[in-house]
């Protein structure tokens, strides 16, 4: 209960930022609620004064009839205007928090290290967004709709039962809750069978996403029927456990109408006994009275006050979820930021940049980056080359403190990375991955993503040095046509719109971390002209599998293991017969 | 013509006893107001006048009698629903997915793999929520409709007249609402989806977004979103507060117009079969029909989406296959250069009037050749390969096996001889072994070992705790990517097949892995191996290489004569190896 309080902490801070709504919707929910439980009260006292001008013989036009009916009809009206408001208020407000929530998580994304998005698998994090907060907005509209108003309308059915009839409200509210208690316990007994339907549906699911996918591999090691068998054989499971759930699924129903139909009878029952005997004592029974406009009404009351308990048992389900969806929001609203306590800014070409001593690991365990040691010039072109898993990529992750050294210091010009506004330091970067980034929207979009102020000048003349002016020129609408990830954009078409982009900015460093390895040979040399322009007398760091595009640089790095285990430029590791060596002669390797 | 409704065939039984049973309950639940009209009208007055209190207990003991025997028929008619329609679920699913394992590569690329896994869940699940409301609700909730109706009538006609009226306006009022939201369903749906690209956009660039320090625009963008959705939802809202009250506002005036009318009739004729326990109970048919229809309308719903999934998985069952296996003869060996695979003039696309992927390739295999493949991206590589092992069947052109029409050779037995290992190095889940002995069923210990060595991943599989039958997560996320490529590999040599496909398998290996794996594969003479790759390197000591330019076999040569005569392959070598080291040599 304590962790749950904890939990809607959060949420009631936003439900807060809308006091005026909670006090209106409060006052809308008692206007309808009381005028609802008063609807059928009249009908009854309507239907009375029939039977009191059929026994004193006189004209309906004489009795209270019409005013009866007058009152039904304006309470209906009633009704129809405050429900409508309060569901509509409601609808909206709910909205709102999840609109604040959505947005908030958002933003704590693009908030938190990029270490926290690297260790979340993106498809978790992005339900979290969009699953998790639609969850809690059907949590909020039926804990509103459903829960709120209903313990609102069983109180105020309940005072209004009891001081019309105490009686017949007794046997009302005797009676009632049965249902919900039924079902509150079918439910409990019947969840196993939910719970292991799931986990089986997953399963097979699983099986089939991962057969369906491979298909090709299935095919050629002639593994249809296995597969076949297999998927059988969960589907069978699934139908011993789906057939059980199903069934226990189905019971809700039929037993609250048995609940609201025993009701029915004994309510009908009771208030007719009633009739007769207080017919004898003048009217009244023990305090109550009754008349068959009365059996019309408690009748009503019945269905009214048990509705209520039914709708609160079915949201039960969905303000679970909505919990458990705020206990995964909570998870990501409560990460840490990204620490960003340097002020100062880089203002001029960085002439120097030193690693000392730099150790890193990711996890703590496996020391990635050991005692690392280098020192660069302004100009320099470096390269940085080595197996699989040699740490190439965390030297780059480090340089734009993606992530911070374990121990050890990067200093740009005698300045502690660490003291340097990291918005700042990053902006002395321009990047090139392997991974190109094409987001859904217009080149010109895409294009202009780190400078959104540019002229149609030096958008055009970044695309012409980055070679894509011409191929965007042929798209269907230039610059102003809608791409994405999937369009039909080539790999290489992709990694040259992201080479106009950072050309566009004209940043001091260079960075290009294997930016051609997803491209064929042929391609990458019109790129690599691009490339060129680009890192024409600025410092550069070149991350690549393939030597041939490396070899004209000013050093290069071979990476071994977490530490540089030879350095120097092209000839002068080919002349050591080291490591470098041996992987450039595997590569290039004579044809014999 | 296979519907997914035929599966109903199974269960015959049932589909007779449930909604016979059903329909007892709502004889049951019809006949209720009866009785509390004869306790209001008869009992009270004979207990009144007589004393005599057996007209108001009998009747609603009765009632609740009836409550208890509509509860039992219920669970009865629940029962068979339950089992007819999840069984009818298990036979389709178990029907479609056979389909979908025997269906053709090609069927399945113009399908989908997102939709036919869709299909295979999501639209089942439907067809099976549809039988199980079929026998549940289909008939009960008009039955209810139109049973209170027809009791209405009995009652009195011409009241019956207004509330056939009130249910044509319920049914319309919830008709267009039903309508207004389908429609909103999609709109709504595409704002989530633009939300969705976004986020996903975003996690994905994040460190492009903080290499710009773009933070902020990132989150404005999503706030402009959500501001749209939430632009969407107001009008949805609307119509969704407007529901409740409106049908309370229809349902409680038609018991005003019935209270008023009544009461004429009951005043102007005092020997009129019009009561006040009639009235009673024309109330209480009034709210179960209004109750009924409310079911009616979320049938319609749901039998709405019945029917667009019945569509798709129709279709899918209906799929002809374009791929045949029709054997001429036994499946036979060849000895050592004897011709393997020829093709000539073969062409391919995916469907009538498109483009060509291939064409007028012209080349052949000879037994025991070690052939290398190269290409830019697109080239029609991997085309060629899906060629030869039969995924797909030519457009034009002929394919030789052996020396015969491929497509008069077994299909399985082709998919036995030819092992592939894919670029996209696929792993089950399952074990190590799990996983070797899809390529061979049969393979012992010592072949699984042998196999593993060759594929140079003996060393790490040997440092797993439980060696062979490691765990392996899915999509083998457990691996790092060289590992899986060398166990896929691995799978293709356990299978010890006559012919071995490397489909650019080895693109994630480091060369020096890369050059031992390769000589323990070419050691195998009898083997035909076929490479495919996108470095020279990987190409060397090939028998032949084939280039392939945008679709089309470029040149066909060995290394030396391909640099003299193939432009194609000189500008790849060039790429790779600059012209300095060209010269060099």
């Amino acid at each position: 209960m304590v962790k749950i309080m904890k939990e809607l902490t959060r949420l009631f801070s936003y439900i807060k930022r809308y006091p005026g709504f909670l006090i209106s919707s409060l006052i809308c929910a008692l206007i309808f609620v009381v005028s609802m439980c008063l609807t059928p009260l009249f009908f009854g006292k309507a239907i009375d004064e029939i039977t009191l001008a059929i026994i004193e013989h006189i004209s309906l036009l004489n009795t209270n009839f019409f005013r009866y009916l007058v009152i039904s009809v304006i309470l209906i009206v009633l009704v129809l205007i405050f429900q409508f408001l309060f569901e509509y208020f409601n609808g909206l407000f709910v909205e709102r928090v999840t609109k604040n929530v959505k947005d908030d998580v958002f933003k704590k994304l693009n908030e938190v290290s990029i270490a926290y998005i690297d260790e979340h698998p993106h498809g978790d994090l992005v339900s979290r967004v969009i699953n998790d907060s639609d969850n809690l907005n059907v949590a909020l509209v039926s804990g509103f709709r459903q829960f709120y108003q209903g313990i609102i309308q069983i109180i105020v059915t309940f005072i209004i039962m009891f001081i019309f009839n105490w009686i017949l409200g007794f046997v009302v509210v005797f009676l009632t809750p049965f249902g919900f208690f039924i079902s509150y316990s079918l439910a409990h007994k019947t969840n196993k069978y939910f719970k292991s339907q799931s986990k089986i549906f997953g399963d097979l699911g699983a099986l089939s996403l991962e057969s369906i996918n491979n298909i090709d591999v299935i095919k050629s090691n002639n593994y249809e029927k296995d597969s076949i068998s297999e998927f059988e054989a969960i589907n069978k499971d699934l139908y011993k456990v789906g057939q059980k759930a199903q069934f226990a699924g189905s019971l809700a129903n039929p037993v609250t109408r048995l609940v609201n139909n025993s009701t029915y009878a004994i309510v009908g029952m009771v208030a007719a006994l009633l009739c007769a005997f207080s017919y004898k004592d003048g009217n009244m029974i023990l305090g109550a009275s009754c008349t068959v406009g009365t059996i019309l009404t408690f009748i009503q009351y019945s269905n009214q006050f048990a509705k209520p308990f039914n709708e609160i048992s079915n949201c039960i389900p969905e303000i679970q979820t909505g919990l458990s969806s705020l206990k995964r929001l909570n998870i990501v609203l409560d990460e840490k930021n990204d620490v960003n306590e340097g002020e100062k800014l880089i203002e001029n070409v960085v002439d120097k940049i030193d690693f000392n001593d730099v150790n890193f690991s990711y996890d703590g365990k496996k020391q990635i980056i050991k005692e690392f040691n280098l020192k660069v010039e302004q100009g320099q072109k470096i390269a940085i080359v080595g197996p699989t898993g040699c740490g190439k990529t965390t030297i780059i992750n480090l340089l734009l403190r993606f992530y911070d050294p374990n121990s050890g210091e990067i200093v740009f010009d005698e300045t502690d990375t660490k003291s340097i506004l990291k918005s700042s330091l990053r902006k002395s970067f321009g990047m090139v991955l392997q991974d190109t980034w094409i987001f859904s929207g217009t080149v010109r979009e895409n294009i202009t993503y780190g400078k959104k102020d540019a002229t149609e000048e030096e958008i055009v003349e970044a695309c012409r040095k980055a070679n894509c002016y011409d191929f965007i020129m042929r798209l269907p609408n230039g610059f102003d046509t809608y791409i994405n990830d999937y369009s039909g954009l080539s790999v290489g078409q992709k990694q040259l719109i992201s080479i106009a982009r950072v050309m566009l900015v004209n940043p001091k460093i260079m960075i290009l971390d294997e930016a051609t390895s997803n491209i064929d040979t042929r391609t990458e040399m019109k790129i690599s002209e691009a490339f060129n322009i680009l890192m024409k007398s600025k410092t550069s760091f070149v991350i690549a599998h393939r030597l041939s595009t490396i070899v004209n640089s000013d050093l290069i790095l071979v990476m071994k293991d977490g530490a540089i285990i030879e350095a120097g430029n092209h000839k002068e590791l080919l002349g050591k017969h080291g490591f470098y060596y041996e992987l450039y002669n595997a590569q290039y390797a004579k044809i014999v | 013509m296979v519907s997914s409704y035929s599966f109903i065939k199974y269960f015959k039984k049932e589909f007779v006893l449930g909604p016979t049973f059903k329909m007892l309950e709502v004889a049951f639940e019809l006949s209720m107001p009866f009785l509390m009209s004869y306790i209001i009208d008869e009992g009270i007055v004979a207990a009144q006048q007589y004393g005599s209190y057996t007209q108001i207990v009998v009747p609603g003991v009765i009632i609740f009698a009836l409550a208890v025997l509509g509860l039992c028929s219920t669970l009865v008619c629940q029962h068979f629903a339950s089992i007819a329609s999840q069984g009818f679920g298990t036979r389709l699913r178990d029907a479609l997915y056979s389909k979908i394992m025997n269906m053709s590569l090609r069927n399945i690329e113009l399908i989908g793999k997102g939709n036919l896994n869709t299909a295979l869940s999501n639209d089942v699940n439907r067809l099976q929520v549809s039988v199980a409301m079929m026998i549940r609700l289909v008939l009960r909730a008009p039955a209810i409709v139109i049973g209170s109706l027809i009791c209405a009538f009995i009652i009195d006609w011409q009241v019956a007249f207004i509330f056939l009226g009130v249910v044509l306006l319920i049914s319309l009022i919830l008709f267009f609402i039903l309508r207004f939201s389908s429609k909103k369903v999609i709109t709504v749906q595409k704002k989530v989806d633009n939300l969705v690209t976004l986020t996903n956009d975003s996690l994905n660039g994040m460190r492009v977004i903080k290499a710009f320090n773009n933070e902020d625009v990132e989150v404005n963008k999503f706030k402009e979103k959500t501001s749209d959705y939430y632009n969407e939802m107001k009008s949805v809202n609307f119509v969704n507060a407007l529901t409740n009250p409106l049908t309370f506002l229809v349902i409680n005036i038609t018991i005003v117009l019935v209270i008023y009318f009544t009461s004429g009739q009951i005043l102007e004729s005092l020997n009129s079969d019009l009561t006040t326990g009639d009235l009673t109970s024309l109330i209480q048919y009034l709210n179960q029909c209004f109750i009924a229809l409310i079911a009616v309308s979320n049938l319609v719903i749901i039998f709405t989406r019945a029917f667009a999934s019945k569509k798709r998985v129709d279709y899918l069952l209906n799929i002809e296959d374009d791929l045949k296996n029709n054997p001429r003869f036994a499946r036979f060996s060849i000895k050592n250069g004897e011709s393997l695979i020829k093709f000539d003039n073969v062409s391919f696309r995916y469907n009538e009037g498109e483009n060509n992927v291939v064409k007028n390739l012209n080349f052949e295999i000879f037994s025991g050749e070690k052939v290398g493949i190269i290409g830019g991206t697109g080239s029609g590589k991997s085309t060629l390969i899906k060629l030869i092992d039969r995924f797909f069947d030519r457009s034009a052109g002929e394919i030789l096996y052996k020396g015969h029409d491929i497509k008069d050779y077994d299909l399985n037995a082709l998919h036995e001889e030819i092992s592939i290992a894919n670029q996209k190095a696929v792993l089950f889940k399952g074990t190590i072994r799990s996983n070797l002995l899809v390529g061979n069923r049969n393979a012992t210990e010592e072949e699984m070992i042998d196999a593993l060595k060759k594929s140079c991943s003996y060393d790490f599989v040997k440092k797993f705790p439980n060696f062979l039958d490691y765990e392996i997560e899915e999509g083998g996320k457990n691996l790092s990517g060289g590992q899986r490529q060398r166990l896929s590999i691995a799978r293709a040599l356990v299978k010890n097949s006559e012919t071995l496909i490397l489909d650019d398998s080895t693109s994630a290996l480091d060369y020096l892995t890369e050059k031992e794996l390769k000589q323990n594969i070419f050691g195998n003479k009898d083997q035909t191996t076929i490479i495919i790759a996108q470095r020279v390197s990987s190409l060397l000591n090939c028998d032949k290489i084939i280039v392939m330019y945008h679709g089309e076999v470029e040149n066909i040569g060995t290394h030396e004569e391909l640099l003299k005569k193939s432009k194609v392959y000189k500008e790849i070598y060039i790429s790779q190896y600059g012209e300095d080291y060209e010269r060099a040599n």
